[in-house]
């Protein structure tokens, strides 16, 4: 009982966050090997970006056969990492995700130049590693659905 | 001009959204409610060498990790002639730590010795273009916008700061001088418009 228990809780429990610099989640992006990525910077205390979350994880559960994957990077601080684990496990998420690591203007800037750096923020890339779109703030269903569909269909 | 544009390129490379670099400030005679009591206006804050407006709140975790630093940075430059303001533009509704009670209690506890104001309907937040909390615009002395970002690199880590962005603007047009770096950016929680 006590270790189908433990076996349920590790194939539940999120993998830890990896530090990551913009470069290295960019890396990411292509390594991913998809035909749409979907990055998306996000943090616990950010009212939206918690209200979008399960419309990310639901995009990524209908569009994961079709060759989309879903990056998530926190923004929250190094010592929220704890706060992070906990919110990605409430959430079911069992795939390795981002906290940023460095400089705020370089990570802002490596994504969008026109990002101001308020959150949510979410970019769009195509298989080859280019941003094709940025949506900033709360986003719907809807939204990525067709920002990822405009990727797919020019892919 | 070129020598300088070259060596903040870094800076020109990705400007900000919002107001623009040589700017006044927008609204500046809307009357905003003062943790005092008091109705102010930017016009009435100004100061001899410049202006600090800074967009803040009670509740978002970046303000609250640079806040300190806010209340040591416009504590000081109020006593050099700059005058500051501290404009709440969120609506209350959406978090009620952002209410006038909270404003009140956070400038007495930070040591505020400088405005702290209600911008009730977001009307200055707006024509500003400030779309995060915390977001700073520095005007100099001829009440032109001198600075426009974040506070300094490192909202967390007090000590681990390399770039004192905020505190070398102010120097610089406490003492008259061009800014060096005009335009920065942070992470930052969205400014909650009415």
């Amino acid at each position: 009982m006590l270790a189908t228990l433990l076996t349920a809780l590790i194939l539940t429990a999120p993998p830890t966050p990896i530090a990551a610099t913009p470069a290295q989640v960019l890396a990411a992006v292509k390594d991913a090997k998809a035909k749409a990525v979907v990055v998306n910077i996000w943090a616990t205390w950010c009212i939206p970006c918690r209200e979008e979350f399960p419309d990310l994880l639901k995009l990524r559960q209908a569009y994961r056969d079709r060759g989309v994957a879903l990056l998530l990077v926190s923004g929250d601080f190094g010592s929220e990492r704890q706060q992070v684990v906990d919110f990605l496990a409430e959430q079911g998420v069992d795939f390795p995700t981002y906290l940023k690591s460095g400089d705020d203007m370089q990570f802002i800037d490596a994504f969008d130049p026109a990002w101001s750096g308020t959150l949510p923020a979410t970019f769009i890339y195509d298989g080859a590693g280019r941003r094709r779109a940025s949506l900033f703030g709360k986003s719907s269903y809807t939204q990525f659905e067709a920002k990822v569909l405009e990727v797919l269909k020019g892919d | 001009m070129w020598m300088r544009a070259v060596l903040f390129g870094l800076a020109l490379a990705a400007p900000a959204a919002g107001l623009e670099l040589g700017a006044t400030a927008p609204k500046a005679d809307v009357k905003m409610k003062n943790v005092d009591g008091r109705e102010l206006t930017i016009t009435e804050i100004a100061g001899k060498q410049g202006t600090l407006v800074i967009f803040t709140c009670n509740h978002c975790p970046w303000a609250k990790a640079w806040e300190e630093r806010i209340a040591a940075l416009g504590n000081e430059y109020a006593k050099r002639g700059i005058g500051v303001i501290a404009v709440n533009a969120n609506d209350p509704k959406t978090n009620t730590a952002d209410g006038f009670d909270g404003m009140v209690e956070r400038s007495k506890q930070r040591g505020f010795q400088f405005a702290y104001v209600v911008d009730s309907g977001s009307t200055v937040a707006k024509a500003f273009g400030a779309e995060r909390t915390p977001e700073v615009f520095l005007f100099d002395a001829g009440g032109k916008l001198v600075y426009h970002g974040t506070v300094d690199d490192n909202a967390e880590n007090a000590s681990a700061v390399k770039q004192h962005y905020l505190r070398d603007a102010l120097e610089s047009v406490a003492t008259g001088k061009p800014v060096a770096v005009a335009e920065t950016k942070a992470l930052g929680c969205t400014i909650k418009y009415y």
